[in-house]
């Protein structure tokens, strides 16, 4: 099937074309370009930007887009499910969800690349061509995996965004920390993509196709196969969908940052700062739930797979927030904040709340790349320091800063009427509601809201050691300034974070009975979808019974109003400890439970201890047992074969007689195999 | 193409033309007897062959020998004495290739020598008598095809008067020779006894009808079988009838151990091929002599491909190292006559001559660059080759892509010939263990084989020359020759599509 969309879908490879364009061309001419290779990058995001909204507003006319653009191989193996051959191919799905996402990644990246300007550019740093060629393959990796129509793309795609974090991360790479950090993301993530790929091969195996969407995706027949009651690889059908699904969870865990496999991520904060913005908020971990989000189908049917995303999430988000309450450099609480949200959404996705996960993804990409711009702002303007007790009192002399990053914190703790309150509500309400059903799902419900006060407290504890108080250095005394291209990523981004909550008001949608649920809308296919791909569609393959405290809006209100509560205690018992002007850390208070925070629960020791301690020596094993055994079967087989040849050489004794009579022996040798066999002498 | 206008006879024409080309040296050689006219008498040769060449493809290209409409059909002559089929234009172009590339080869080789028409003219009527092999229908015509080959043969390998080894060489092969063709015309009378007919097909419907007393004979008409198995085992250099083949290819001019281990061997299988699925058809042969004789060369395969590589492996001397080699790779093409009796027998056959159109390139190839060394004077072991590689980058190369390509390593034909004959063996081998066998020592071989191969590439390209060398000449006609072998051992892939179809469609139709 080629390429024959007509209209503006025509255009939709553009939109990973134009930074893969740009990649090139400044890999190959960088050295030469002004900037850097700045603008190419800059245009080319700017052109997928253009583009994704024209896609954004063509499904918003009821147009979706659902094609194949290049069949690389296929083969005639039959499935499990009797599918007879499968294609590998690349495709192009555009749909509500990839379109929404389409915009929020080519946005955040052309803000990124902005912003990058005041960062890198302005500050002299060394290395620019590559910095911007990995940025323009990252943002076309990313890209390319949210339109991708088929499980295996989207696993080649998903792979190249873990290649450039690794790549971007290291990008300091004659220091001693950045290239271990980016080898530390590139393994522990590898190790989830390990299980990803074995996911991918059982689904192709399974089903024998690995598309995302249409009648020939796997998604419809795993349902087909489940309704049939069919046995797949001796499991029944929901078993076998939950162990593949739960083996593509696994790269999805990785990529994330979802226990165990969040260790990476505090550690990639030696990227540069607007490498953590792209990545926490629009590529790299985002992919992960994006993943999760494009096949929630999947998920759906499996009531077992949907409780450990949703428990593996709430869980998440308290055990990072927990930690990210002693970190003292301004990054590393973006970090945690960032596994913690993360949880939000897979908590969201697990308890059927696709909208409210989606919904969140949105505005934390938002706020989360505003935060972390605002950081790179900070460090700009503390001449690179990032401990925040060597900050304070940057308020005043940096507004346009502070009201931005301020906007972000407000989102990100979940203050209304920011963003990021309004999504979490819903995720958390989505969870109690099932949750009251489900005993496993509300404890991941309390886990969540817990987090919601400790999100409070280390957000804000943050900006009052930032922003507020005296000045404690002579570099937060007289800061550095910062230019154009720092503040108008902000501001677009401030905005952003302060009114993109209005896109979904569930709660006063439910008060006022107004129809302003736009989101739930879109992802509905109340404009333009993919037929089953929508929320309602999902929605009614969910087995999860859901409950109420009273009526629907009394639950409603209560949850919104037990998060607000708890987010704005967190947030005055920062105000109490830490807005003063000359604040001490308080870190006696916490006892022992101060130093089990500090060093992470530990988790970096026992993944180390994991590799040393385990993995070491299996290796070494290995190795013996392969230099001995197995190379000695391969010496010993050498040297039999040469004294087998020196044996066999001597028949050629150089004297004819010998050769008659050894042939004629030959020959009447066979003769008597012969005849014997056929019965001749008889 | 006016094939269809000529007489039936013509359709022996590229067989015609070299015994033409043979009586034309002669005519020189009589005019101007001790000639020294190399661009004369390599000439002549070269471009008999080619002629030979150009009408058995053309013929090929025509339709001669393939069914349908538009085609020619098969072609018999003298009452079914001779046949042209695609079978046989298919070997007599592997045999003028050789042939080709070998006086090409020869014209430097035979500098200051001195019986130079006898030796042109005596190398054209062993092709002569190749050809033939290869249109030979009938015990007779097949045994004095056979001796047409065999006996400028002799002559040949012991050319070099003045060189005790070749004259050592000659007489070996001459002795071994003749046992073998006694053994083969014994069993040419035994058959003819049992059958009470010559003609390879008229034998097949004595057999298949059970006329006469052939069904009380099978004994008899069993050691006729094999004896004539014999005699084919000689010609291609099969164990045990191999013991020639290694002093005959050390002892001989190197150009003639490439004509002899190349067109010889590949004459040698054509007659196999002809005989034993015309001849003696399997069922009922089997019914008769009560054993399947595609068993005999199962055993003949494993035993010829075993002995032979393993006896490669730690040779000192090049020249014997490629003397084993051909005769482990004589073993590979017999698997194509051991597998006849399964299902998928004949695609089997198909890939054992595929491979044998491969090897005629990429043997003769390597025998012609032993032929430069010789020329160069280098030594014969493989420490005097150490290090050439710097003064003749060109033809080390070539060299190494013959001896990967003898080896089995893609990207090169003699990969995919292998790996084809190797694909159809395990299809073929469904529910047959001795084909099983076959296949894993198949594998086993190989993998052995690119052992001594990879030894002969590392002195060339990586070890250090034990002495200083001059500058090397650079002889035209051998280099001309190598290089143009090695442009066919890489580029028939890409032509792997026509020739594998052309060997399938002659192995199918003979099959059938």
């Amino acid at each position: 099937m080629a390429a024959t969309a007509t209209g503006p879908f025509g255009f939709a490879p553009a939109i990973a074309v134009f930074p893969l364009v740009a990649f090139v061309i400044t890999l190959v001419f960088g050295r030469h370009l002004p900037k850097k290779g700045a603008l190419p990058g800059i245009l080319a995001t700017a052109g997928s930007l253009v583009v994704s909204v024209v896609m954004f507003a063509a499904v918003a006319g009821g147009g979706e887009h659902h094609t194949t653009l290049y069949e690389w191989t296929s083969g005639a193996a039959t499935s499990e499910t009797m599918v007879e051959g499968i294609e590998f191919t690349f495709g192009i799905l555009i749909d509500p969800l990839s379109a929404l996402m389409l915009v929020i990644v080519s946005l955040v990246a052309l803000l990124v690349h902005v912003f990058s300007l005041g960062y890198m550019n302005a500050e002299g740093e060394t290395g620019l061509r590559r910095y911007y060629a990995e940025l323009g393959l990252f943002t076309f990796s990313m890209l390319a995996f949210v339109f991708a129509d088929n499980l295996l793309m989207a696993f080649m795609f998903f792979e190249l965004v873990g290649l450039c974090s690794y790549l971007l991360i290291g990008f300091w790479f004659r220091t001693e920390s950045a290239p271990s950090a980016a080898k530390k993301a590139f393994l522990v993530t590898r190790f989830g993509d390990y299980f990803f790929l074995i996911g991918v091969v059982a689904i192709a195996a399974t089903f024998g196709t690995v598309g995302f969407a249409g009648e020939e995706s796997f998604v419809t027949a795993a349902e087909t196969a489940i309704d049939d009651g069919t046995t797949l690889f001796g499991f029944d059908a929901e078993t076998w969908v939950t162990i593949t699904g739960l083996l593509v969870l696994g790269g999805v865990l990785g990529k994330s940052a979802q226990f165990p496999f969040h260790t990476w991520l505090p550690d990639a904060m030696e990227g540069p700062t607007t490498v953590s913005a792209l990545i926490h908020a629009a590529t790299m971990v985002a992919a992960g739930v994006y993943l999760v989000a494009r096949m929630f189908g999947y998920y759906a049917l499996s009531p077992t797979a949907l409780a450990i995303i949703a428990f593996v999430g709430g869980f998440t988000a308290l055990f990072a927030a927990t930690m990210a309450v002693v970190k003292d450099d301004i990054k590393q609480v973006l970090a945690y904040s960032t596994i913690s949200q993360y949880g939000y959404m897979m908590l969201g996705l697990g308890v059927g709340g696709y909208v409210a996960g989606v919904f969140h993804l949105m505005n934390h990409a938002f706020f989360k790349a505003l935060l972390f711009l605002g950081a790179g702002a900070v460090i700009i303007l503390m001449h690179h320091e990032q401990d925040m007790w060597e900050m304070g009192g940057l308020k005043d002399k940096a507004p346009v800063t502070y009201y931005t990053f301020l906007a972000g914190a407000l989102a990100l703790a979940g203050i209304v009427p920011f963003s990021g309150f309004w999504s979490k509500d819903e995720v958390l309400f989505d969870a109690l509601a099932v949750g009251l059903e489900q005993p496993v799902i509300l404890a991941a419900y309390a886990m969540g809201l817990l987090a919601v006060f400790f999100t409070g407290f280390y957000t804000f504890r943050m900006v009052f050691l930032t922003f507020h108080g005296e000045p404690r250095s002579a570099a937060a005394e007289d800061p550095h300034s910062v230019g154009w291209a720092v503040k108008v990523p902000l501001l677009a981004l401030g905005t952003l974070a302060t009114v993109a909550g209005f896109a979904n008001l569930a709660p006063v949608a439910e008060l006022l009975h107004a129809d302003i649920t736009f989101l739930e809308f879109w992802l509905d296919g109340k404009y333009g979808a993919v037929e089953g791909l929508t929320y309602h569609a999902y929605h009614e393959t969910v087995a999860f019974e859901e409950g109420v405290i009273g009526s629907e809006t009394t639950t409603m209100l209560l949850s919104a109003g037990l998060s607000l509560g708890l987010a704005l205690a967190g947030a005055f018992t920062a105000h109490t400890l830490y807005n003063v002007p000359e604040p001490s850390r308080h870190t006696t208070k916490l006892g022992g439970a101060y130093r089990v925070l500090k060093s992470n629960y530990y988790q970096d020791e026992y993944q180390v201890w994991l590799a040393e301690g385990l993995t070491l020596p299996l290796a070494r094993a290995a190795d013996r047992f392969d230099q001995t055994v197995i190379d000695g079967v391969v010496n010993g087989t050498s040297t039999i074969s040469l004294f087998g040849s020196d044996r066999v050489k001597r028949i050629q004794t150089g004297i004819v007689t010998n050769y008659a009579a050894l042939l004629v022996g030959g020959f009447i040798g066979l003769l008597l195999v012969l005849g014997y066999l056929g019965g001749w002498f008889a | 193409m006016a094939v269809l206008e000529l007489p039936d006879w013509m359709a022996l024409a590229p067989a015609l033309i070299l015994a033409g080309t043979a009586l034309v040296l002669f005519l020189i050689d009589s005019i101007e007897p001790h000639s020294t006219n190399r661009t004369l008498l390599s000439g002549t040769a070269v471009a008999g062959s080619l002629s030979s060449l150009a009408v058995a493809v053309w013929f090929t290209v025509a339709g001669v020998g393939a069914t349908g409409i538009e085609n020619y059909g098969v072609i018999d002559i003298m009452n079914g004495q001779f046949v042209v089929d695609q079978l046989a234009l298919y070997f007599m172009i592997i045999i003028a290739v050789v042939t080709a590339l070998v006086t090409v080869a020869s014209y430097d080789y035979l500098q200051d020598h001195t019986y130079q028409a006898e030796y042109y003219s005596l190398v054209v009527l062993a092709a002569t008598g190749m050809s033939m092999m290869a249109a030979s229908n009938s015990l007779v015509t097949i045994f004095i095809a056979l001796e047409l080959t065999s006996l400028p043969s002799y002559a040949l390998v012991a050319i070099l008067k003045d060189n005790r080894g070749s004259v050592e060489a000659g007489l070996k092969y001459f002795l071994i020779g003749a046992l073998s063709s006694a053994i083969f015309v014994y069993g040419v009378s035994l058959v003819y006894g049992a059958t009470g007919s010559l003609q390879l097909t008229r034998i097949a419907t004595v057999l298949e009808s059970g006329d006469g007393a052939v069904g009380e004979m099978g004994g008899l008409l069993g050691l006729g079988i094999l004896m004539l198995i014999g005699g084919v085992a000689f010609k291609t250099a099969s164990v045990p009838f191999h013991f020639w083949a290694p002093e005959a290819y050390e002892g001989a001019p190197a150009p003639i151990s490439a004509f002899l281990s190349s067109a010889s061997k590949a004459a040698g299988f054509v007659l196999a091929f002809r005989v034993f699925t015309t001849a003696f058809p399997l069922e009922a042969t089997t019914g008769i002599i009560g054993v399947d004789w595609t068993l005999v060369f199962a055993i003949l395969a494993i035993v010829t491909m075993t002995l032979g590589n393993f006896a490669a492996a730690t040779q000192e001397n090049v020249k014997r190292m490629l003397a084993y080699s051909s005769i482990g790779h004589a073993g590979y093409v017999l698997i194509g006559l051991a597998a006849l009796s399964a299902d998928g027998g004949d695609l089997v056959m198909g890939a054992a001559m595929m491979h044998l159109l491969v090897y005629g390139f990429m043997n003769t190839g390597a025998f012609l660059f032993v032929g430069l060394a010789e020329y160069w004077g280098v030594g014969r072991t493989f420490e005097d080759y150490n290090g050439l590689a710097e003064r003749a980058p060109f033809a080390c190369g070539a060299m190494a892509v013959f001896m990967f390509s003898l080896a089995g390593v893609p990207p090169f034909s003699g990969f995919w010939s292998k790996y084809l004959l190797y694909t159809e063996l395990i299809n073929a081998a469904a529910d047959n263990t001795v084909l099983l066998v076959l296949a894993a020592a198949l594998v086993i071989n190989s993998a052995l084989s690119l052992y001594y191969y990879s030894r002969l590439v590392k002195a060339l390209w990586i070890e250090e020359p034990l002495l200083d060398r001059d500058r090397l000449a650079q002889p035209t006609g051998l280099y001309a020759a190598v290089i143009a072998a090695a442009v066919m051992t890489v580029v028939l892939l890409p032509a792997f599509g026509p020739v594998a179809d052309a060997a399938l469609e002659a192995a199918a139709a003979v099959v059938a």
